[in-house]
């Protein structure tokens, strides 16, 4: 009960701010470009030759997962533990009668609801896109065929839990640090190690980089090892919350 | 008058490095009802112990009891039962005075309607859509004050809640206090560096200085604290014999003169009589009775 009480106020606090934007923006981006790309005869309607509905999906949770949902989690989580910095608010929220670890633990759930909510909004927009497409170009039947929702479902579901790690750390770092610009540079270069240590150098230590896990869902070649990476993913997110929470618990938020 | 305090804390120290103390043996005594002015100049520890009451910072040294229960071991129901304002106000930019308020409205168990009360008491009720950033300063202090209001507390905790505010919203945030005091029967602690500001609103004193506690009671006993500062400088045709014969006044002689205490003008007329009756001329007579600003001063660099 006080977990949800806390949640509720951590909901009503990210009202109106960049983040809600932030996840409506970055989930429309790649279907938008993809609707695009196929209005005006793109290189992507050869990708919809076969089976074009579930491709369609497939197109835009790989271009998402790889690229915008990543870099939307890096900076979520940035974002919104910046509120109690930026409006000097954290004596208040510690004056107030609830424990620490609800309080952590909402603005972990927090998050999380805007990572939810974003791969919500990209299935929708991408069923919108859909929906313009096949109007505007009923040639490629895209509605004649079976829709694999189970596919969808289990691919957007291991896109979540893939990300699970990198929320968690990149949570951590946005409690710890007062100054914005860090976290999101740690974020940023993980990010990037992370897709050179899979795409360029393959090296076998992807398995354990939690930077390199949101690729596993969408590389036919990685695939296999998803479920190992998956409860790894957990793991790491249980240990960064952990770790997290020890440091938020001892640290002296407050400029008294 | 509940004679248990309200607040008592019991040799509470605190240092934020190892080299610098903030705090000492900081012994703080709040009664039920009472408002209870702390009073010291900038940097002497007032919102240093004001933070370990509210548990804003881990307490090192000492002991805290509110409301007759150990802070640490009770903290949320304890918390529960406290409005504070801490420094500057902490309000979410983004959000309305009523959303703002919104936030914490669960989380301390109020009503719906405690908004609206305690908009209207701070005099923000009609603000509508505006956001707290574009408040002014003393709007965003007053909607600081309502958010301290919100669950109704017991203690209501106000540091430096003045600051920023015009003298009219001085005047008002005097009125609202006492109001608070009076008819909500609430405990205030309220803590300033100025002495004049709060010594028309406060039944008890506290004086803090460089961590140390300097004086502690009511403001009656402070005022007595001032008589009894009170000297009579004299210069007289005989310093050397007006100081043997005034021996019990305990005078103490300087290159100015000499120096009694005294308590009140029957004393001062007594000194006068005594003096010229014995043949000592007297040329300067001159009560000098400290008020309570330069006592204030006096208890605060005495010991610099």
């Amino acid at each position: 009960m006080k977990l949800l009480t806390a949640l509720r106020a951590e909901r009503l606090k990210s009202k109106r701010t960049a983040s809600v934007y932030l996840t409506l923006i970055g989930s429309a981006f790649v279907p938008f470009l993809f609707l695009l790309n196929v209005l005006t005869g793109g290189s992507d309607l050869k990708a919809l030759a076969k089976d074009p509905l579930n491709s369609a999906f497939e197109l835009g949770a790989e271009r998402t997962g790889v690229l915008f949902f990543p870099l939307f989690v890096i900076l979520v989580c940035t974002l919104l533990p910046q509120i109690e910095y930026r409006n000097n608010t954290w004596k208040q929220v510690f004056a107030s009668p609830q424990a620490k670890a609800s309080v952590f633990l909402a603005k972990f759930l927090n998050i999380n609801r805007l990572l939810l909510l974003f791969l919500l909004a990209h299935l929708v927009f991408m069923a919108v896109a859909v929906l313009v497409m096949h109007v505007a170009r009923p040639d490629l039947h895209l509605l004649e065929q079976p829709f694999d929702f189970g596919r969808v479902a289990l691919r957007t579901g291991n896109m979540y839990v893939t990300m699970l790690a990198v929320c968690a750390l990149q949570f951590w770092l946005g409690l710890r640090f007062r100054n914005f610009v860090v976290p999101t540079a740690v974020g940023f270069v993980l990010w990037v190690t992370g897709m050179m240590m899979a795409l360029e150098f393959r090296t076998a230590l992807v398995d354990y980089f939690p930077y390199c896990f949101h690729l596993f869902p969408l590389s036919p070649q990685l695939q296999p090892r998803l479920p190992q990476v998956a409860w790894t993913s957990a793991g790491y997110t249980f240990l960064f919350l952990g770790l997290g929470f020890l440091d938020f618990r001892r640290r002296r938020l407050t400029s008294a | 008058m509940d004679q248990q305090p309200l607040i008592r804390t019991t040799g509470l120290s605190y240092r934020y490095s190892r080299d610098v103390q903030t705090l000492s043996g900081i012994n703080l005594h709040v009664e039920r009802g009472s408002i209870y002015g702390f009073l010291g100049p900038n940097g002497s520890g007032k919102t240093t112990t004001l933070s370990l009451l509210l548990g804003l910072l881990n307490n090192q040294a000492g002991d805290i009891e509110i409301f007759g229960q150990h802070l640490h071991r009770n903290r949320e129901a304890i918390l529960g039962r406290i409005g504070s304002l801490i420094e500057t106000p902490s309000l979410y930019g983004h959000l309305t005075a009523r959303e703002n308020l919104e936030v914490y409205r669960s989380t301390y168990g109020a009503s719906k309607a405690r908004i609206d009360e305690v908009l209207d008491i701070v005099g923000l009720g009609d603000t509508g859509r505006k956001v707290a950033k574009k408040f002014s300063l003393g709007m965003k202090q007053r909607l600081a004050i309502a958010l301290a209001l919100l669950p109704a507390p017991e203690l209501l905790i106000l540091d430096e809640p003045s600051n920023g505010l015009d003298p009219a919203g001085i005047i008002e945030l005097r009125a609202l206090v006492k109001k608070l005091n009076r008819e909500h029967g609430m405990t205030i602690l309220i803590s300033s560096h100025l002495l004049g500001e709060i010594e028309k609103m406060v039944s008890h004193v506290g004086i803090i200085y460089k961590g140390k506690m300097q004086f502690q009671g009511t403001l009656a006993g402070l005022h007595g604290f001032q008589r009894q500062g009170a000297r009579l400088h004299l210069r007289t045709s005989d310093n050397e014999a007006a100081r043997l014969l005034l021996g019990e006044y305990a005078p103490r002689v300087g290159a100015d003169g000499l120096h009694v205490a005294f308590e009140n003008n029957a004393q001062v007329a007594a000194i006068n009589r005594r003096l010229t009756g014995q043949g000592i001329d007297v040329f300067l007579l001159h009560p000098k009775e400290s008020d309570l600003e330069q006592l204030f001063i006096d208890l605060t660099t005495a010991h610099a």
